[in-house]
């Protein structure tokens, strides 16, 4: 009979603990915090409406059969006529009714008091049976369920102590992005509207614990749920497959968090413009951006290899060279606003294109295919596209051939027609988006690769490879200040660093550590790949591959002064202070500072 | 009416009324004090703190708590009934039994408060 209560009583007393943690958050979100904190607590509540019947009657079934067992008469072995007292019945039915079964007590029991006892057992039973067929009910009840799974997401990304994402949307698109988040060691939330969806979170087999939230975005509970409050809160990626869904949370997030880093997925330019309205916020456009990407390619093959891998997660080996495609004439099959977008882009890079409609299949011939150099299949189905290119290909063999792929379920199609250039929505999205989110500096970086030519590409990644071996590197950023590079700063702001010397093996000075500066900025604008010769200021910040031990080395240079001025100067310094008072009065020759 | 305005008014009185019932006489004289009607308080406070659970709002809380302080005080009280008088030696004292009804006097406390409670409810729904 307690036991319900002690339950009903800790869970009352852990959900208004779990409450007393929203008062850190901006004021802005603090009212629908508050509101929403009292939500998870409806669980315990409905626990407690829904188990208050079967509890009442296991509580009269009880007392009544105590009070019974205590009036009916008994004898002792005397023969005399006693009562047991109520404690004595109490205790007796206590062991029966719970099906415990002890022994009789004060002798044997008469013939009346026994007739009692069978019906006080059965009734217990039956009040049990109710009891626990109700708590049991409702543990399957899916409202109730949805709910437990609520508290425990808002349990859980209440506890977060690290910067985190919420990842509107958990499609092809985001499990991409999702997945590379997750290499990187970045923690997220995920919220989606589809059971399926959500459960297949778990599957994903994440490093990290990762909550996710069913529900619909647009309701802006559900994202303050999903930690849009949450001071640890770094970003919203808007990436579900309705446009409207991602314009709310974007307007939603710009007002109740202004400031936070918002990155909406769209395919619209109307869209995209409203959204840049509430907000300042980054869009990304996979159609328009197909096109930024094939102008890339045109342009030079081997900065936007370079540029794919520097977005891949970690790990990721790096493809294969492609050649750069000739010129000539292109011929782009599609309708709509694709299309359109496509040829500016591709007339932007002096490109001579023909634009045809996908209607009837006629219209193909009117291209005149046999003098183009290229073919782009960009109508909005897989199966059109494959069909097109295969007529494409009938026609002319030697095209270059283009597709814009749907579905990521249709890739292998589109690999067994040997497309040339190809590229699915998650992948131009993954790419897109984990430019934005890897870091700022890359962000600075990235633009100018391609405008730095085909030849300054080949060699950064030959000179990546070289160093850091066929799989993409960490990419970090190391500030050259006070703080984080305190034990150099003696150098730095005397005739400055040559970068070369920097990045000499604490080890062995002679070597190299197995590291690339991909970029330095100093002043906000960023020199890409800086030789060895370029001397580093107080302030510089610079951008690194490399692996995690040559890090831990080059941060071993930066934060500990033996170590710094053994690299800077192939000095030995005395590390204790004894020696390092001895040794500046007998050679004249102190420690670093 | 409202059924369950009803029953919920009722056992939250009856708990009152019992407890008074068994509270009311001489505080030490056992014969005072009819057993049976302390173990009908307890019952029926407890019924009256299970028909209490789930209410979301402040007086409902205010109501559990009272309904909790009284059924604790009540069992209390009984347990030390029990101990007078089937494991002390002395047997059911002046004392013993004084220190029982002072007990249930406590738990009378919070049923008047309880009481009180229902009847502001009531006043202030009416007004509405």
């Amino acid at each position: 009979m307690t036991n319900p209560l002690i339950v009903a009583w800790h869970r009352m007393v852990g959900g208004q603990d779990a409450s007393k943690d929203v008062e850190s958050v901006p004021p802005r979100t603090a009212s629908l915090v508050s509101d929403e904190a009292g939500q998870p607590e409806a669980a315990v509540l409905l626990v407690l409406r829904r188990l208050r019947v079967p509890i009442i009657l296991v509580i009269c079934i009880f007392s009544a059969s105590v009070v019974g067992l205590s009036i009916i008469p008994g004898k002792n072995a005397d023969g005399q006529v006693i009562h047991l007292s109520l404690f004595d019945s109490f205790y007796f039915i206590s062991y029966t009714a719970t099906t415990i079964g002890f022994t009789e007590i004060n002798g044997e029991l008469t013939t009346a008091q026994r007739m009692w006892v069978t019906l006080s057992i059965y009734l217990s039973v039956l009040g049990w049976a109710y009891g626990i067929g109700s708590l049991l009910a409702l543990a399957r009840d899916e409202s109730f369920r949805r709910t437990l799974a609520r508290r425990h997401v808002a349990r859980k990304v209440r506890h977060f102590a690290e910067p985190f994402l919420i990842l509107v949307g958990y499609g092809s698109t985001t499990k991409g992005i999702a997945r590379t988040l997750d290499a990187m060691g970045r923690r997220f939330v995920v919220v989606d509207t589809h059971d399926a969806r959500v459960s297949s979170v778990d599957l994903d087999g994440y490093r990290a614990d990762t909550p996710a939230l069913l529900g619909d975005a647009r309701d802006t509970r559900n994202l303050v749920l999903a930690g849009l409050a949450h001071p640890q809160c770094e970003g919203v990626l808007a990436l579900a497959g309705d446009d409207k869904v991602n314009l709310d949370v974007t307007m939603t997030t710009a007002l109740l968090r202004p400031g936070l880093r918002i990155i909406a997925g769209t395919t619209s330019r109307e869209m995209a413009g409203r959204m840049q309205s509430y907000a300042d916020c980054d869009v990304v456009n996979h159609l328009d951006r197909f096109g930024d990407h094939l102008r890339i390619l045109l342009r030079s093959p081997a900065a936007y290899r370079l540029m794919v891998w520097l977005t891949s997660a970690p790990g990721t080996p790096l493809l294969e060279r492609r050649p750069r495609p000739a010129g000539g004439r292109w011929v782009v099959c599609g309708n709509g606003p694709f299309a359109t977008e496509l040829k500016s882009d591709l007339h932007a890079e002096g490109v001579e294109v023909t634009v045809v409609g996908t209607e009837d299949g006629h219209r193909l011939e009117e291209a005149d295919l046999e003098t183009a150099f290229a073919f782009v299949a960009a109508s909005a189905d897989d199966t059109t596209n494959v069909w097109l290119l295969e007529s494409a290909r009938r026609v002319n063999p030697r095209l270059f051939t283009v597709a814009l792929e749907h579905r990521l379920s249709n890739v292998p199609l589109f690999q067994a027609l040997d497309v040339d250039f190809g590229m699915t929505p998650p992948e131009i999205m993954s790419i897109e988006v984990m430019a934005r989110l890897a870091s700022p500096t890359l962000m600075r970086l990235l633009p100018q690769i391609p405008h730095l030519g085909d030849q300054w590409s080949v060699a950064m990644t030959d000179r990546l490879v070289e160093r850091c071996g066929r799989r993409k590197p960490d990419l970090w950023r190391i500030h050259l200040d006070d703080e984080f590079a305190r034990w150099v700063q003696p150098w730095l702001q005397g005739d400055g660093i040559p970068l070369g010397d920097l990045l000499r093996d604490p080890l062995d000075r002679d070597t190299s550590l197995a590291m690339v500066a991909l970029a330095l900025i100093r002043g906000g604008e960023a020199l890409p790949g800086p030789s060895d010769d370029e001397v580093l200021r107080p302030g510089d910040e610079l951008l690194i591959a490399a692996g995690t031990p040559a890090r831990r080395m080059l941060e071993a240079t930066l934060s500990d002064p033996v170590t710094a001025a053994y690299v800077m100067e192939n000095r030995v310094v005395p590390s204790t202070w004894v020696w390092r008072k001895l040794s500046r009065r007998g050679s004249g020759l102190g420690a670093a500072r | 009416m409202n059924l369950e305005k009803v029953i919920f008014g009722f056992f939250v009185l009856l708990a009152a009324t019992l407890n008074f019932g068994f509270f009311v006489g001489d505080m030490g004289d056992p014969h005072m004090h009819n057993i049976y009607e302390l173990f009908a308080a307890v019952v029926v406070n407890l019924i009256a703190t299970v028909l209490k659970f789930g209410d979301r709002t402040q007086i409902g809380a205010v109501h559990l708590a009272t309904s909790l302080v009284a059924s604790l005080q009540l069992i209390a009280a009984s347990v030390m009934w029990t101990w007078a008088n089937q494991v002390s030696s002395a047997g059911l004292t002046h004392g013993a039994m004084a220190g029982v009804v002072s007990m249930s006097a406590g738990a009378l406390l919070a049923n008047l408060v309880s009481v009180v409670l229902l009847v502001v409810e009531t006043v202030s729904f009416q007004r509405r």
